[in-house]
């Protein structure tokens, strides 16, 4: 059996599992779906008071808002593996049976669950994202093949990001909820245009962790909007490849992680 | 009746809030993170807009998001673990045999809780963002000292009422825990809707008008919101008088509705477990 067979059958019961409990399935999908749609509302409100969003019209920002919260979906539904690593993996010492089975403990962490629940964060998200482009007047044909490059740059790196925040736990054994800044703080941060941020937070968010690279500048090449910092345009066309780059590092220190892995358990 | 059982219960919560002080470093770079993208939104939102007539000014924003931040933990975001575990494991029942009025011993074991991560969250967060941002050259973007003697004093007793209201509505948080028989619930829910009405994900004040007043007049608005407008001194509609009764109506209201369900919960509840 390959990797992507296993996989494919870890996940196909991790969604039986799920669905075994049908009303609660249900209720927590609505009600992560009403809440984070309430969320853009926060944006919204600002935008009625203000009239515009730091010089933004309505529709750029509720691209911004839909596409980080697409991309932040998709990594939450494949990585609670890496979420809850350290807890139920490392503390508990049942990370040595991973390392007994031959295969890639990548594979066996992202099977630990197909998490359903944030299908009502990209419900709400890929809603978002519809009404802003409608919204937006220039809107590229590029978009149709830069939005799936996009998401996927954005999920990558959001999977990054919980990959290496697993690795962390190999020194720390206990997971540090202060990770929860770089996914719920990069979310949040991710829904404004970067060019609200002080330089060097935009540095941060550009080169370090590439959040604008797999958002805004995609957004503003989709939107045919041009950068008011002076990118040109055609970055955004390439710059989510940077979220894979972000990916293969963490992997790369994942791997370092795990080779000078000390057992806590007995 | 005696209170020295309360008392304990509250003893023994505070304590288990102050055993993680790392836990108490990682939340306050949490919070500075995140008081850091919403001060640098709003500021850039307020200077380009600046004849826009805002009900608040950017210096109050800023104050007001600060505050917010430093008591994040105050919020009522879920029921109390040790309650959420014992439902779920069936060690409630040694909860409910004990010779004590439950609402009260759970009221006090959850105050003490949310003030336990509270209290040393606060003064950490309110010395940083204070004096240490003032002392750097941050003065514009730092955490403004109350308006006045008696508007600090008035802040203070609505602090407090607002701390009874959060404990009272975890208190429903774990009611509706012990029906469940599960604490996933309450988190699910509890969380974003405390963080919308409190203020906590952009300042009340600032919400569109039709919104504003409903906003002011529900439950949430009394553990953060209504103390931070005393704070700085800003008008509430119906003035002081107004502010601290929506507290204590909100106070009264979730007790006695929240005693008259738990008692009905309690008379009918299946435990789990053998």
């Amino acid at each position: 059996m390959n990797a992507f067979t296993l996989y494919r059958r870890m996940a196909g019961a991790s969604i039986k599992a799920q669905l075994r409990y049908p009303g609660t399935f249900a209720l927590q999908l609505v009600g992560n779906f009403v809440t984070t749609l309430l969320s853009f509302f926060g944006i919204w409100s600002l935008f009625h008071r203000f009239g515009s969003i730091a010089g933004w019209d309505i529709g750029a920002v509720a691209v911004l808002y839909g596409l980080v919260n697409v991309s932040f979906s998709v990594a939450e539904t494949l990585g609670r593996g890496f979420d809850v690593f350290g807890s139920e993996y490392v503390k508990t010492g049942s990370f040595d049976r991973l390392l007994l089975r031959p295969r890639s403990t990548l594979v066996l962490l992202l099977g630990h669950e197909l998490r359903l629940r944030p299908i009502g964060r990209f419900l709400q998200g890929a809603f978002v994202l519809g009404a802003g482009f409608w919204l937006s007047p220039h809107v590229s044909w590029n978009t149709v093949w830069l939005l799936p490059w996009a998401v996927a740059g954005g999920a990558v790196m959001f999977l990054g990001i919980l990959i290496g925040q697993a690795a962390l736990c190999f020194i720390t054994v206990e997971g540090l909820e202060v990770v929860n800044v770089l996914t719920y703080g990069g979310v949040e941060a991710g829904q404004y245009p970067i060019t609200m941020f002080a330089r060097w937070l935009r540095r941060f968010l550009t080169w370090a962790l590439p959040l604008s690279a797999v958002c805004y500048y995609p957004a503003l090449a989709m939107l045919n909007h041009p950068d008011p910092l002076g990118m040109p345009l055609w970055f955004g066309l390439l710059s989510p490849a940077m979220g894979f780059v972000f990916l293969a590092l963490m992997m790369l220190w994942w791997r370092r992680g795990v080779a000078g892995y000390v057992s806590s358990g007995s | 009746m005696t209170i020295r059982p309360y008392v304990t219960s509250f003893v023994l919560q505070w304590k288990i809030g102050l055993r993680y002080r790392l836990a108490v470093l990682a939340g306050l770079v949490a919070q500075m993170w995140f008081g850091a993208i919403s001060l640098m939104a709003y500021a850039a939102v307020y200077h380009h807009a600046p004849d826009v007539n805002a009900p608040m000014t950017l210096r109050q924003a800023m104050t007001y998001t600060w505050i917010q931040q430093s008591f994040f933990t105050l919020l009522p975001l879920g029921c109390l673990p040790a309650i959420g575990e014992a439902a779920k494991s069936g060690a409630i029942v040694y909860d409910l045999l004990r010779p004590v009025d439950l609402w009260n011993w759970w009221l006090s074991a959850s105050l003490a809780r949310l003030l336990g991560n509270a209290i040393p969250r606060a003064v950490l967060l309110a010395v940083v963002a204070g004096p240490l941002a003032a002392l750097v050259g941050l003065n514009g973007w730092s955490l403004a000292p109350p308006a006045s003697f008696e508007a600090a004093l008035l802040a203070l007793i609505s602090f407090v009422l607002g701390a009874f209201i959060s404990a009272s509505i975890v208190m429903w948080w774990n009611i509706i825990a012990a029906r469940t028989l599960s604490p996933l619930g309450t988190y699910a829910v509890g969380t974003p809707l405390a963080v919308l009405m409190s203020g906590m994900l952009l300042p009340l004040p600032l919400y569109p008008d039709w919104a504003r007043e409903l906003l002011l007049l529900q439950p949430f608005a009394g553990i953060s919101d209504i103390p931070i407008r005393l704070y700085m001194g800003m008008p509430i509609p119906g003035g002081v008088v107004a502010a601290l009764g929506i507290q204590c109506f909100w106070l009264l209201a979730l007790t006695m509705i929240g005693r008259f369900w738990m008692n009905r919960t309690v008379s009918r509840m299946e435990v789990q477990g053998a």
